[in-house]
């Protein structure tokens, strides 16, 4: 189509060549058919070099491998979790996130290849960290005035610093109460305020699974103690390591193990369990507690729930750990469930997948020849 | 004889409610307010048990933990971090440079009494 007054053909190629992201055409056996210029550019190479060659190896990123075939045995779009889907790319001292999209492309009725799409998302990744960095600074501010606040009013509570009268305990027990939910929500903000961006922003790296375990389990081992609840772990040898970004899983397993405790009563037992199958590592977190009701089981991932439970103290929190929780395994592109019987106990279990190779990637330097 | 606690910390505000979760159990507390004022202490007489703030002028926290930990006369007094750095990365840190235990703020005095009961056993 040549429009009239147009000095430039509206056509595919000058479209396609003056797209902001890279784009390539692969076939079945994911060769290079086209590219075009900005993933030439992007990847110091052209037409003339890229045809015939695997784009995998082209483009050094490993993950399309299993993303095309992914598409290809779906004969659908790639349809991932935006971890999975996100490349790190580093180019002369320069770091990029591209987010990968693949379309698979058909030929008369039949599944041809496909169309494989970077978008640049780095100036996404930035405002995230902005942002991050942002909330830290607030929440670690509050926590400074809020430390003289809980303790003088426990101090107050117990009398230790005078008598009190009824109606004054009662007082402190509220404003008590009400600094522990400061406390909890300062504890959640990070989080908070990425689920309500509808983002998380995770950066996995091949992660030893015992080191997390150790790491999430540890700091509650004491607490464990001293309420008369067995801790274990049980972890086969020889797991593979696990893609993950190291704080945000220990958060979920210590997030899962904090939990188990509140509702579990001395005696009992909470077991820290991981499992492969596959590509898949299987973590749960069981414990010999009071259970959840059936009726309540599918509400407990949602924001704000808290389950109650017979005569047990609430956690002083706002119900956010579970969908936080599930939050960050499904960015990892896992699942997250429970199962429950009330008066025996609880199993929490989350998926992470095991890593399956470089998520990220240093280009060649580029040789610049003459602008 | 009791146990001497030093609490290296630069808030007035939490110096007086740590202060006051002390002296209600009976420990002796020596306060400094930076990093160097906690070195030139811990050289002067070795404390029982160190309560460590990570953000104070001019020696931080962290500072500190790597020498009393990396000195033979003084690595064996238990070091509790107490701050309001709660990031997973932090609280990383000070355990890999020795820290024998990590709270964070805001904390309730009977989380404190726990932990120092725990590190000076002795005491009633």
């Amino acid at each position: 189509m040549k429009l009239s007054n147009s000095p430039v053909p509206v056509n595919l190629d000058t479209i396609a060549n003056n797209l902001a992201d890279p784009v390539f055409l692969v076939d079945r056996n994911k060769s290079v058919v086209w590219l075009n210029q900005k993933a030439g550019e992007l990847f110091n190479t052209d037409s003339k070099s890229a045809e015939g060659k695997i784009v995998t190896e082209l483009t050094g990123i490993t993950k399309l491998d299993n993303l095309l075939e992914d598409v290809f045995e779906q004969e659908a779009e790639l349809k991932c979790s935006y971890e999975e889907a996100s490349v790190k790319v580093k180019r002369m001292d320069q770091r990029y996130f591209f987010k990968i999209a693949i379309n698979p492309v058909f030929h008369e009725g039949e599944l041809w290849g496909g169309l494989v799409q970077f978008t640049d998302v780095t100036r996404f990744h930035e405002m995230e960290k902005i942002k991050t960095d942002f909330v830290s600074i607030v929440s670690h501010e509050f926590r400074t005035p809020l430390t003289t606040i809980i303790v003088g009013v426990e101090m107050l509570k117990e009398g230790m610093l005078g008598d009190l009268t009824p109606r004054g305990k009662e007082v402190l027990e509220a404003i008590g109460a009400d600094c522990e939910r400061l406390s909890r929500l300062i504890d959640n903000l990070m989080e908070l305020s990425r689920i309500e961006s509808g983002t998380i922003y995770i950066e996995a790296e091949p992660t030893d699974v015992s080191d997390l375990v150790q790491e999430a389990v540890r700091p509650l081992k004491f607490q464990a103690e001293k309420q008369g609840v067995e801790l274990i772990t049980d972890l086969p040898p020889n797991l593979p390591p696990v893609a993950a970004d190291f704080n945000k899983a220990v958060w979920v397993l210590t997030n899962l193990v904090g939990n188990a405790l509140r509702y579990t009563d001395p005696e009992g037992t909470i077991s820290v369990r991981v499992r492969q199958r596959g590509k898949r590592l299987f973590f749960s977190v069981e414990d010999t507690g009071c259970g959840i009701p059936k009726d309540q089981q599918e509400k407990i991932f949602r924001k704000y729930i808290q389950v109650s439970g017979e005569g047990r103290k609430g956690s002083g929190g706002v119900g956010l750990g579970l969908a936080i929780a599930k939050d960050i395994v499904m960015a990892h592109g896992g699942e997250i469930w429970v199962d429950s019987e009330v008066g025996k106990g609880t199993t929490f279990t989350f998926t992470f997948p095991v890593y399956q190779g470089e998520g990220s990637v240093t280009l060649p330097e580029i040789e610049q020849e003459g602008g | 004889m009791s146990k001497k606690v030093l609490l290296a910390e630069d808030e007035r505000n939490v110096i007086l409610g740590v202060r006051t979760c002390l002296d209600a159990v009976g420990y002796q507390i020596e306060i400094v307010e930076d990093g160097e004022e906690a070195l030139n202490s811990i050289r002067k007489e070795h404390p029982d048990l160190i309560l460590l703030d990570l953000l104070m002028p001019k020696v931080d926290g962290f500072e500190v933990l790597k020498e009393v930990k990396g000195n033979n006369d003084t690595k064996n007094i238990p070091v509790i971090v107490l701050t309001a750095k709660a990031e997973e990365e932090d609280r990383q840190r000070a355990m890999d440079l020795g820290a024998d235990s990590y709270m964070t703020k805001p904390f309730k005095p009977q989380e404190l009494w726990d932990l120092l009961k725990h590190y000076l056993p002795e005491m009633e």
